[in-house]
């Protein structure tokens, strides 16, 4: 390759990084690692539905 | 699960894993991908497998029951319309639905241009985000119910999510309980875990169309090369997603589009392998090892297979010559394989007797051979061929 291409907008296993969630709260009282696991895995889910829908059926 | 079944598992899942790892166990073991082949000997059409997962599920735990396999897929009939139809995926052709029930499901590439999944203007945007393009772009193209964004929202495409959604769910739940029914009740190891694909054969089958792809490693050799590179990282997390985490079986990868005659070497080492062969070395690092499914003949990419780490694959063998292989990699890699389809479809049970020996002698003698068709049994597969296959390598293929 001879231009060095962009840097992708999502990571493997994210439709929605978190960080785009998080700033779409008014604030977060508890604690906000809970918050960020649960929707991390179930954005991962997600993300493995596109993939397999690609790659496996 | 008895104390008996048990101990077979754990005696099969030994020699399996001893001969992937290019040792010698006690004896050569056997590893069929029994598809529309399981549904044949089962009693059932090739509709039933592709509807209705019991009897799909029920016909691979037949087979693993009557015939002495060490090891096997849960189902390689993997078009399940409980997920491809509520999709509304438009790419298969469905037994029982666009061809008559005995006929197996076919994948259909776009003719054209104009019908390609991708266009060959969208490399930018499939490489910026491949995730967003997957879900925006390709999904809306490739079913009939999911609807882009910008466009009116339906009642079917809402539908069409949550079908799908659920229905992968239900797959992957079910096929967790025929992987350990297939240990409880036969003792048979599953074979596979994980599903990996080299980010080229991506882009030929489910992208661009191998004949777009084509056009574009000499149009835009820049951008397929640059794709290749931005979908590799998802393969590779894809493949550990569904890896077996004891590291003990492999990840497997059913290799189409980068053997010759869809690709000269050239073309091969420039567009195909360097992403591909990152994925193994990746792989192998961490620990897994990969099956090397070399659909049609790979012979002419032996020199950069060759370049693979010891022990990262086991070469499987379709139509390829695998005393060519064992000659070239053997002293590397695990072979599988190498039993031609057509010969256990319309050969006689005495000339797959005398290639099963062939290959015992030529190729198993030190260890590091796994007994297979060169290709998924379907149903044009004898029953007393491969009642042969395994009965004779179970017989004649001991250390």
């Amino acid at each position: 390759m001879t231009e060095k291409q962009p840097e992708p907008k999502t990571r493997p296993g994210v439709c929605i990084p978190w960080e785009e969630r998080k700033k779409e709260y008014p604030r977060i009282l508890g604690d906000e690692q809970v918050v960020k696991k649960v929707w991390e895995e179930m954005d991962d889910l997600a993300y493995q539905f596109i993939w397999a829908c690609l790659i496996q059926f | 699960m008895s104390d008996e079944t048990e101990r077979l598992y754990q005696k099969r899942l030994e020699r399996y894993v001893t001969a992937m790892q290019n040792e010698k166990p006690d004896c050569v073991p056997i590893r069929p991908f029994a598809a529309e082949f399981a549904a044949k000997y089962a009693g059932f059409t090739n509709q039933e497998v592709t509807h209705d997962l019991d009897k799909a599920f029920a016909a691979v735990r037949k087979c693993a029951a009557d015939f002495d396999w060490d090891a096997t897929v849960g189902n390689m009939v993997y078009v399940w319309t409980g997920l491809t139809d509520a999709f509304g995926t438009r790419y298969y052709t469905t037994p029982g639905i666009d061809t008559p029930p005995d006929a197996a499901f076919q994948y259909l590439e776009p003719p054209d241009e104009e019908s390609a999944f991708m266009k060959a203007d969208e490399y930018d945007e499939l490489i910026a985000d491949p995730t967003g393009f997957l879900a925006n772009v390709w999904l809306p193209r490739i079913s009939r119910e999911v609807v882009p964004p910008g466009q009116p929202n339906t009642y079917r495409n809402n539908l069409a999510f949550l079908k799908g959604g659920m229905a992968m769910l239900h797959y992957y739940a079910r096929y967790g309980e025929q992987v350990s029914r297939l240990r409880a009740e036969s003792g048979t190891v599953h074979a596979i875990a994980g599903c990996l694909k080299a980010p080229f054969d991506i882009l030929a089958d489910k992208l661009r169309g191998f004949r777009g792809l084509c056009a574009d490693i000499h149009r835009q050799p820049e951008k397929v090369l640059a794709a290749c590179e931005a979908l590799r990282p998802h393969m590779m997390y894809n493949a550990l997603a569904g890896a077996d985490p004891e590291k003990k079986v492999p990840i497997a990868i059913w290799l189409h589009r980068g053997c010759t005659p869809f690709l000269s070497p050239k073309a091969f080492e420039t567009f195909f392998w360097p992403t591909f062969r990152k994925i193994i070395e990746d792989l192998h690092a961490l620990g897994y090892q990969v099956l090397f499914y070399a659909e049609g003949d790979w012979n002419a990419n032996l020199p950069w297979i060759a370049q693979l780490p010891e022990r990262s694959i086991i070469f499987h063998v379709d139509r390829a010559d695998i005393f060519e292989v064992h000659q070239a990699v053997g002293h590397k890699f695990a072979i599988s394989g190498g039993v031609p389809n057509d010969l256990l479809a319309y050969g006689t049970p005495d000339e797959v007797r005398q290639r099963c020996k062939e290959i015992i002698d030529r190729v198993a003698k030190d260890g590091g051979y796994i007994m297979d068709a060169g290709a998924i049994m379907q149903d044009d597969t004898s029953i007393e061929n491969v009642r042969v296959m395994t009965e004779f390598t179970r017989e004649y293929g001991v250390y």
